[in-house]
């Protein structure tokens, strides 16, 4: 190549992501991250479910599709719901292995204080169906009724009484 | 509902979206994924993006020196901006890319068309450039022989138009300020080099493949790059700055970490800023050849890089080499 050429390359940035994309990126990240963070409660995590349903977003959906905001909601509380399940196996697998190495059955006082943690709660999300625990995770990260139906492809008239049951199921999760 | 809310209630997360955005960029970059649309628009498609994106990122260059004005003096040509030391501006991916391009607020007409060329040698180059080409006398093993390009002076004039600005506005559903009225019609006259750039490529390899399609952003880079120029000027035919800046960096577009960056600067009709894409690079204070210099480094650990004013020129040494020996050649300039 010659020196030229060089030059020009230096200072031509690369195709990199259309700006439409970048718009739906600045407008959407921080409330994607949130629903993110309501259900891992963990901030870094969060980010790092963002970063992939942005990537997986833009891999097959035009920046412009209408359904962009509600397909990127779903996609972070399924993406989150993932990401705390297989936490949940790992720490169940290291709690196993932890006993069977101190040969050493587990404190129920102790199990019983440490119930009602931070912890203990996202294990009971975890354990709840896909869709209901997707409905807790965007009802309290603050969508609408309406918002929530255009994510999880609900009837709007049937979030009120799926919302009520999943929390239901969620208090008795909890409560085991 | 309550209860389940202070269970599932966290700490609102602190995002730094721009940040989130530049390491998105990135991922795509190196992991080359393309957006579904991209196919069917075909390479002609993106050859056009390539030089709007090129454009609106030297628009951005020049509307960030244009920010740099000081006086508001009454003069029919003001000379808003002569850099005479340089400032270390830590920029995103995100504010480069977002800034809105110079094009939408008005009619940049080149009177002199930026039109690299090369050169045989380092006479013809000291010749056509108008400089004393410094060269350097300590170099890493293994460095061949230098190849000279010649940027020539290059002038621009920029119209600001306020009905330009509705349209752009409008036609990416964005409501900038409106421009205010003594700006409306008011021209920025911008000069920018000669500019001299010899290049060394690594004398145990043959040149690689053009640096457009390699993977790694040093793919097809010369090993060593030393450059210098005459730093841009910008000269107003009477709009103030203060006017300049505040409507400027309150565009949609403008982060208000850039903008506040900007402001910042002490001397602004004479800093010019060396924009540090923070994702990607850090940067240091350096002395180099007695005066202060900065010193970027990639977070790769491959790339160095040094820039430094001295008497009126812009001076800057990169390559795939260590900071020592960077600051080595740098140093070793005659």
């Amino acid at each position: 190549m010659e020196v030229a050429d060089r030059l020009r390359l230096a200072t031509a940035p690369g195709p990199g992501v259309p700006p439409a994309f970048e718009d739906l990126f600045r407008r959407e990240y921080q409330r994607v991250v949130a629903i993110a963070h309501r259900v891992v409660a963990d901030a870094d995590e969060a980010e790092d479910v963002a970063q992939d349903v942005f990537v997986s977003f833009y891999r097959k959906h035009p920046a412009e599709a209408h359904y962009a905001a509600p397909w990127l909601y779903a996609a972070a509380a399924h993406t989150a719901l993932n990401v705390l399940r297989s936490r949940e196996r790992r720490a169940k697998r290291d709690v196993v292995e932890a006993h069977r190495r101190e040969d050493q059955a587990p404190d129920p006082a102790q199990a019983a204080e440490t119930a009602e943690t931070a912890s203990e709660v996202r294990a009971a999300l975890a354990r709840l169906p896909d869709r209901s625990a997707a409905l807790l995770a965007l009802r309290y990260s603050g969508l609408s009724y309406e918002e929530i139906a255009a994510a999880l492809g609900l009837r709007h008239s049937s979030i009120g009484t799926l919302l009520r049951r999943a929390e239901d199921a969620f208090r008795r999760e909890v409560a085991r | 509902m309550s209860d389940i809310e202070d269970m599932l209630s966290v700490p609102e997360p602190k995002v730094d979206t721009e940040r989130a955005l530049a390491r998105l960029r990135a991922r795509v970059d190196a992991e080359r994924i393309a957006p579904v649309n991209r196919g069917a628009s075909g390479p002609r498609r993106i050859a056009v993006n390539v030089w709007v994106r090129a454009l609106a990122a030297a628009a951005t260059i020049a509307l960030v020196a244009t920010l740099l004005t000081a006086s508001g003096l009454a003069e029919t040509i003001l000379t808003i901006f002569e850099p005479k030391q340089l400032v270390a501006v830590p920029i995103t991916v995100g504010d480069l890319s977002g800034a809105p391009s110079f094009d939408a607020y008005g009619t940049l007409t080149w009177t002199a068309q930026p039109k690299p060329y090369d050169v045989p040698d380092k006479t013809t180059a000291a010749r056509e450039s108008g400089m004393t080409v410094l060269v350097p006398s300590d170099l890493p093993a293994g460095i061949g022989a230098a190849r000279y390009g010649v940027m020539p002076k290059t002038t621009a004039t920029f119209t600001f138009s306020a009905e330009k600005t509705k349209q752009a506005a409008a036609a990416q559903q964005r409501t900038p300020p409106p421009m205010p009225a003594n700006i409306d019609g008011s021209k920025l006259f911008i000069t920018g080099g000669p500019a001299v750039v010899a290049y060394y490529d690594d004398g145990t390899k043959p040149s690689g493949p053009t640096g457009a399609t390699g993977a790694s952003p040093f793919t097809g880079m010369p090993k060593l790059i030393v450059a210098q120029g005459k730093p841009p000027v910008v000269q107003s035919d009477g709009v103030t700055v203060e006017q300049l800046q505040s409507y400027l960096l309150a565009q949609p577009g403008i982060s208000p970490q850039l903008a506040a960056q900007i402001r910042a600067i002490k001397d602004p009709s004479s800093t010019l800023p060396v924009p540090i894409p923070v994702d990607m690079a850090t940067s240091k204070k350096v002395t180099v050849q007695g005066v202060e210099g900065i010193f970027v480094g990639d977070s790769t650990g491959l790339g160095s890089a040094v820039i430094w004013q001295k008497d009126g020129i812009v001076y800057g040494v990169a390559g795939t080499l260590t900071e020592q020996q960077v600051l080595a050649v740098a140093n070793s300039l005659r």
